[in-house]
């Protein structure tokens, strides 16, 4: 089942070409900054992208930086919302069903399938990240081969690539949420669109609300709250409090969203 | 003869509306079961409550013996299905459609799909489609495939919604070849219709929904079968009622009723009197008529509140 | 589903408020055994939160963030001559490493490398905002007569007896501090300020994680990354700059009742007066820093402009500049009273004067 949701998935081009959209940005940013030389300062525009000039290969984080706040979220939630959504309104959902795939196994297949999507998808952005930081950036001299993590401190090129690794994989739980509040959407309705824009909607009400004073009782529990700390990943030592905060939090929201998703799906009448 | 569909006081309510209120349908091996209705009269809701779609609000629902939804997973995949219209993945080829409709539910072993998918495509006529997407398929051919999916597991029973919407009078009638030929073979078909002369051709029991209400169902042999009085087609009608004394119950036209199941007869006595037939035949009803009788008017429409 | 949301998100509040063992402590134990606790080697994470808002010009806006914003800190405390403070922000960090000789902070904003040699005079720097470093610090001038026992509560998993300070100054602008102190280190785990008439605390600095165990010392070491710019601190000399370059006033040896403090090395022209929570500094400022100064102060809404100069005051913390014709502006800050301010101006005997 989890086999042929990926089929289904993976042969589609649209998936494809979200991806592609996706890596368009970062390939923007890193010509415009080859072409203008101008670097941003550390701390300013998008995480780690003042640090490439220093070593080419940390532009795979810095695509992903810049992805992470809106593109990838976006991208994760079309997947989502269209998951279940989109079955129903091309009527294959009711196929599906009376074949039958159970309803249950659909709902984990679907889940499977967008999660492998979003791993897939952090993947291709920091590798194409890294082809293109490391093939059209050309490092400044002398400022050695390895990394200076946030904290000042010096990483060896295997550290670098270590943490590298644990950030990717942490962007990709942190996207765990969208999925879910996606699919949770996707379950209700039977427009695709409809789960996306839902999706989309708590997080940008989730963003406005971190920022506001007002909200900072919930703001622990705000799904977009934990996103930035991949950067904690670079910090020497790491900080892992606010990363292992955020896996949790993913972990409830899947939880939780999941559950309603199957509470709702397993009892509904497809009618579509 | 065993029950293949069997339903005790189906009930699905939408709020206040009752969409299928208190159905028996009774099903059984072997049978071409027509299932009629207006549109809206609660056909495609009974026909997802069969098949685990929609759950019922309250009744039982028994497909091939055993108890759905409850035991979907083990009754469905001998069940092939056609509902409301066929729907693919438009960007795959219909082969690639049937493969990934086999490999999402149990029953259909890999070792054997693409041998199972050849067959059904060569059965349905899509045999040379190639690899071209579903999307460039035309309406019949997306049809054809729809069925080819509901055949792929060589199902025991049949449940087929408007099977032969989109297609042309040959596609049709090579459908109804199928249809039938599967039958002899010992699959049981419940055919979702709104189509009466579809029905009367393919059928050998009818069941006419009206208003979420079964109002009746029937063999169909018994629904047609001759009522004891002989159509006689004359020129001269005025001649045939006073031929035949009393025996004429109604003239329309040059169409004259009269009672008396042996139109041989008839025929006899109307000759005798130099009267010239044109045409002699039993009565039987026609399904429209049978129908029309059963049911009321249509449910598309809107009365004004008196 | 609901129920389950409903736990999970009353957790926190319920571990909190399990009860916390309250040990038989006097307020005089509990002070000596916080003062004794700055060797106590420990890490953690705290988090300081102020609703000061100082209207300041841009010399001055790193203090000003400290006391307006929340400050988010890792430590990393082997004792007062070797810790390590970052102070962590969402895309970046400042740290800053002590060691017997100095301070290195990293700015990774900007890339930069500052070393900070011991000064007698620093301006507030994130370390001192820590719980402990804050404890220890307000507590280290307090009189028995200032202390009582609060009850006991949990933080950071370990039972946190209560300490409160009440400033028996007049002229304080602090009605309290509560200090929550580890039984077993005596290690402040929270410090709420709290100025007169207000309900919530100016100040509020607690640890949000705490571990006992002494961290490495590596951790704690620092050396300039290659590429980053190596500079020397000079946010200070400005202030003694200004105090040793301008022509020293005498300043009298009381201000609106506080007494002055004998600070080693630092020019007469700077004035400390008071004690522990209650403090107001005297200082001079160069002209181009004094007029900055001003245009904010005169933009706040809240300002008290008058012929004695401009002040202004953000919970307890005030702040006057006086600007005679004439003369050097001055600048008079710290936590005593608006008008207990305004006393101390017109005491300042060549400055205020509109007597």
């Amino acid at each position: 089942m989890i086999a042929v949701e990926l089929r289904k998935l993976f042969r589609r081009p649209r998936t494809w070409a979200t991806i592609a959209v996706l890596n368009a940005l970062p390939i923007l940013v890193a010509v415009l900054l080859v072409l203008t030389d101008l670097a941003p300062r550390p701390g300013q525009g998008p995480v780690f992208l003042s640090a490439v000039f220093v070593n080419p290969a940390l532009f795979a984080l810095a695509a992903l930086a810049i992805v992470l706040p809106l593109f990838l979220p976006i991208a994760v939630a079309v997947v989502a919302g269209d998951a279940v959504a989109g079955e129903a309104q091309a009527g294959t959902l009711r196929y599906l069903l009376a074949r039958p795939a159970g309803r249950t196994r659909l709902l984990v297949a679907k889940l499977v399938a967008v999660l492998v999507f979003v791993l897939i998808t952090v993947l291709i952005v920091a590798a194409v990240g890294y082809l293109v930081g490391t093939t059209l950036i050309t490092p400044r001299p002398g400022l050695g081969n390895g990394g200076t993590s946030v904290s000042g401190t010096s990483l060896t090129q295997q550290e670098l690539v270590e943490r590298a690794l644990l950030a990717i994989g942490y962007v990709a739980i942190s996207m765990l949420g969208v999925a879910a509040f996606g699919l949770f959407f996707s379950t209700l309705t039977d427009s695709p669109l409809g789960a996306t824009m839902g999706a989309l909607a708590v997080l940008v009400a989730s963003s406005l609300l971190f920022t506001l004073d007002a909200a900072s009782p919930i703001a622990p529990y705000l799904p977009t709250r934990y996103w930035l700390s991949f950067v904690d990943f670079f910090r020497d030592p790491i900080l892992w409090r606010d990363i292992t905060r955020g896996m949790a939090l993913q972990g409830v929201y899947v939880g939780v969203l999941l559950g309603a998703a199957w509470a709702n799906f397993t009892t509904k009448d497809i009618t579509s | 003869m065993s029950a293949v569909i069997a339903t005790r006081g189906l009930v699905k309510r939408y709020g206040s509306l009752r969409a299928v209120d208190g159905i028996d349908l009774d099903v059984r091996a072997g049978d071409v079961y027509g299932f009629l209705g207006a549109n809206g009269s609660g056909k495609t809701t009974t026909v997802r409550m069969l098949l685990g779609l929609v759950l019922p609000t309250s009744g039982g629902i028994e497909v091939l013996g055993a108890r759905m939804p409850r035991a979907g997973r083990r009754v469905l995949p001998r069940v092939g299905a056609l509902i409301e219209g066929p729907a693919h993945y438009g960007h795959l080829s219909g082969r690639e459609n049937l493969a990934l409709l086999d490999a999402s539910g149990p029953g259909g072993s890999w070792r054997t799909r693409q041998r199972r998918i050849a067959e059904v495509l060569e059965q349905v006529g899509l045999g040379g489609v190639g690899r071209r997407p579903v999307k460039a398929y035309s309406l019949g051919m997306r049809q054809r495939l729809g069925l080819a999916g509901a055949l792929l597991r060589r199902p025991e029973l049949l449940v087929l919604d408007e099977p032969t919407n989109g297609l042309d009078p040959q596609g049709i009638s090579e459908i109804r070849e199928l249809l039938l030929e599967l039958n002899r073979t010992g699959t049981t078909v419940f055919l979702s219709s709104h189509l009466l002369a579809e029905v009367e051709q393919l059928c050998t029991r009818v069941g006419v929904l009206d208003r979420g209400q079964l109002v009746l169902q029937e063999e169909m042999a018994r629904l047609t079968a001759p009522t004891g009085a002989t159509v006689v087609q004359t020129p001269t009608p005025d001649r045939v009622r006073s031929a035949l004394d009393g025996r004429v119950t109604s003239v329309d036209g040059e169409r004259v009723i009269v009672r008396g199941d042996d139109p041989a007869e008839v025929n006899r006595l109307l000759v005798g009197a130099g009267i010239s037939v044109t045409g002699l035949a039993l009565q039987r009803p026609t399904l429209e008529e049978v129908v029309l009788a059963a049911a009321g008017t249509s449910t598309d429409r809107v009365e004004s509140s008196r | 589903m609901a129920a389950l949301v409903a736990v999970l998100a009353s957790l926190p509040a319920v571990i909190g408020a399990l009860p916390a063992s309250d040990a038989r402590t006097s307020a005089a134990q509990l002070r000596a055994a916080v003062l004794a606790s700055a060797a106590v080697p420990f890490s953690g994470f705290a988090e300081s939160a102020g609703g000061l808002d100082l209207p300041v010009t841009d010399q001055l806006t790193s203090v000003a963030d400290l006391f307006s914003d929340r400050t988010t800190m890792r430590v990393w405390w082997r004792g007062p001559q070797d810790n390590r403070v970052d102070v962590v922000t969402a895309g970046g960090e400042t740290g800053t490493h002590r060691d017997a000789t100095g301070t290195w902070t990293w700015e990774y904003e900007r890339g930069t490398a500052t070393r900070g040699l011991p000064t007698p005079l620093a301006l507030p720097e994130p370390p001192d905002l820590l719980p402990s470093a804050l404890g220890q610090r307000l507590l280290s001038e307090a009189t028995d007569a200032e202390l009582s026992r609060l009850g006991a509560r949990r933080i950071v998993g370990r039972d946190a007896l209560g300490l409160r300070l009440t400033p028996q100054e007049a002229a304080s602008s602090v009605r309290q501090v509560d200090l929550w102190v580890d039984g077993d280190t005596g290690l402040p785990l929270q410090v709420q300020l709290f100025g007169k008439g207000a309900d919530r605390p100016a100040l509020d600095t607690r640890f949000l994680d705490l571990d006992l165990s002494e961290p490495a010392a590596e951790t704690i070491a620092f050396t300039p990354p290659s590429g980053a710019r190596v500079r020397v601190a000079q946010e200070a000399d400005v202030v003694l700059e200004a105090g040793r370059r301008i022509r020293p006033v005498p300043l009298p040896a009381e201000l609106a009742g506080l007494p002055r403090r004998q600070l080693g090395g630092v020019p007469p022209g700077i004035g400390l007066f008071g004690r522990g929570v209650t403090l107001l500094a005297v200082a001079p400022l160069p002209a181009r820093l004094a007029g900055g100064l001003r245009d904010a102060l005169t933009q706040s809404p809240d300002a008290v402009a008058d012929s004695a100069g401009v002040r202004v005051a953000a919970g307890p913390v005030v702040l006057m500049l006086v600007d005679p014709p004439g003369r050097g502006p001055y600048v008079l800050t710290g936590t005593v009273t608006l008008d207990a301010l305004a006393e101390a101006a017109a005491q300042l005997p060549e400055l205020g004067g509109t007597r």
